[in-house]
């Protein structure tokens, strides 16, 4: 059953190693709605990336569940509304999730517009005059329309995580995962990117961030996660976080980076 | 032999030229189909090996649907008879010597399967060269595996990632994005294993294949001189070789120039 209220609730997510020695993820609650801007933040080896690339099943985890629109989807197969056993379908569920990486993750032997158009051409069986109409007005929107024609590597950092942004968009995704997408870039790109973000969270996309950028989680999230060793010790408004943290690791932690 | 190389014996072998240039054919056209058929077995090879086929997945996996950690079941479920066969296929070619891979074919296999008897361009004998480019292929398959194994991984893990996240399937993903950026990558491997197996497809002679050192053979029987048949033969395997192996080097800094982010 879909539930409207929430678009994915995380119980108790679990990602263990070597039988449970490592633990990157120790039992994650939290549920996230449509709209909401949901940032992440906590020192590194937290598990807030574990915690990101779990939601696409990029990580499989080793225990809780993920519903995404209401199906677990941590179990391989699962029973539908008739009560038929139907196998997950992961590749149609990530094509819901688009994913904005760290490191860009271009298709360097492709041009902007190939890498643009690769999967809703491959994937959602577009038209390729109707898919590259859409990603040519997805870049003008970032300001590299006349930047189609070329490679990834005549891209500055910059431009090429906004191409990054832009090439999950145009698969029509319902929830916009980011990890770390302005750890990579130089000082001075880091505003251009983080501008389209605000841009998209202003149309309302639901987006979960994953970032170092205190700035940005105060300004665009609507809640913030804090996460130390697997755990989510705080959640709440920006102004919970920043202004009254409770626990004292946040509080050591926001000492340091603000 | 009172004198090591003796100019006399040049003019006695030049009537037997045209064998030295069918030995030329015979060998460029060996060492191409071995490589193209090396080629093939190769990709089948590797990405059996990186497979991830588990049939027996569902032992590994407790009653919440979760993997489980540990335990004579989980190994099982972990199985993957493809990359099991392909690695103890090219671990096999690997560890034993090319002759007897060649013996084995042509007096084993070869002896059981009956070849048309007929000759390509009118002399090259197809069933010594069939069976001579069989071996050599499955041979050279075996170390083309690792290459392009290695082509392969070379490749970020954050591309499939990418793809995947997507909604690019696994296979649309190797297609698509990471074999285009492996295939280019080992490109000079593959030219160089050509050169590779020109050299080694000498051997071939052995079971009668019409190559450069069976030309050799052929004038030492007739002219009682070995020295300078082999000369020649090194003569022509080296302007084979070496403008090649140079031909590569030079596409391979051009190429790899290309590339630097």
């Amino acid at each position: 059953m879909a539930t409207r209220d929430s678009l994915i609730r995380v119980r108790d997510l679990k990602k263990h190693y070597h039988g449970g020695s490592i633990r990157a993820l120790d039992g994650v609650t939290v549920d996230i709605e449509f709209g909401d801007v949901m940032v992440v933040i906590g020192p590194s080896g937290s598990g807030k990336s574990t915690f990101l690339r779990s939601l696409n099943l990029l990580e499989e985890p080793t225990g809780g569940a993920i519903y995404f629109e209401g199906t677990d989807i941590t179990k391989k197969k699962y029973k539908d509304e008739k009560g038929k056993t139907v196998k997950l379908d992961v590749d149609g569920l990530r094509q819901k999730m688009g994913m904005v990486f760290q490191h860009f993750n271009l298709f360097p032997h492709m041009t902007i517009l190939e890498n643009m158009t690769l999967a809703p051409i491959k994937v959602k069986k577009m038209g390729k005059a109707e898919a590259e109409q859409k990603a040519l007005a997805l870049l003008e929107r970032v300001g590299l329309k006349d930047r189609a024609g070329d490679y990834p590597i005549q891209l500055s950092g910059g431009q090429k995580q906004r191409v990054a942004i832009v090439r999950a968009l145009a698969m029509e995704p319902e929830v916009m995962l980011f990890d770390e997408p302005t750890s990579a870039l130089d000082p001075e790109m880091v505003g251009e990117v983080l501008d389209v973000m605000k841009g998209l969270a202003r149309e309302g996309m639901t987006m979960v961030v994953v970032t170092h950028e205190m700035g940005f989680a105060r300004e665009v999230g609507n809640r913030v996660l804090f996460m130390a060793d697997g755990l989510l010790l705080e959640q709440g408004s920006p102004e919970d976080i920043f202004e009254r943290p409770k626990s004292p690791r946040l509080q050591e932690f926001l000492s340091k980076v603000l | 032999m009172d004198q090591f190389i003796k100019l006399s014996n040049f003019s006695k072998i030049a009537p037997y030229a045209q064998l030295f240039r069918q030995g030329l054919l015979v060998t460029i056209l060996l060492s191409l189909f071995t490589v193209i058929i090396g080629f093939c077995l190769a990709l089948i090879l590797a990405l059996m090996r990186m497979s991830n086929f588990r049939p027996f997945r569902f032992l590994g996996i407790d009653k919440e649907g979760h993997q489980k950690e540990g335990g004579a079941l989980a190994a099982i479920s972990k199985f993957n008879p493809l990359a099991f066969l392909a690695t103890a296929y090219v671990e096999i070619l690997r560890s034993t010597p090319v002759i007897v891979q060649i013996f084995i074919i042509y007096f084993g296999v070869f002896s059981i399967i009956e070849l048309p008897n007929f000759q390509l361009f009118g002399f090259i004998k197809f069933g010594r060269f069939f069976p001579g480019v069989v071996a050599l292929g499955m041979n050279s398959g075996a170390y083309l595996c690792e290459i392009i194994r290695a082509g392969i991984q070379s490749i970020d893990g954050g591309q499939t990632e990418a793809a995947r996240s997507l909604g690019l399937s696994q296979t649309q993903n190797l297609r698509h994005i990471i074999l285009p950026q492996a295939l280019k990558n080992i490109l000079p491997a593959i030219a160089n294993e050509f050169v590779v197996i020109i050299k080694e497809s000498a051997i071939t002679y052995t079971i009668g294949v019409q190559d450069i050192m069976s030309a050799v053979n052929a004038v030492k029987g007739a002219t009682f001189v070995i020295l300078e048949p082999l000369l020649v033969a090194t003569a022509i395997y080296f302007c084979l070789c070496f403008p090649t192996s140079k031909l590569i080097a030079y596409f391979e800094r051009r190429m790899s120039h290309g590339d630097k982010r």
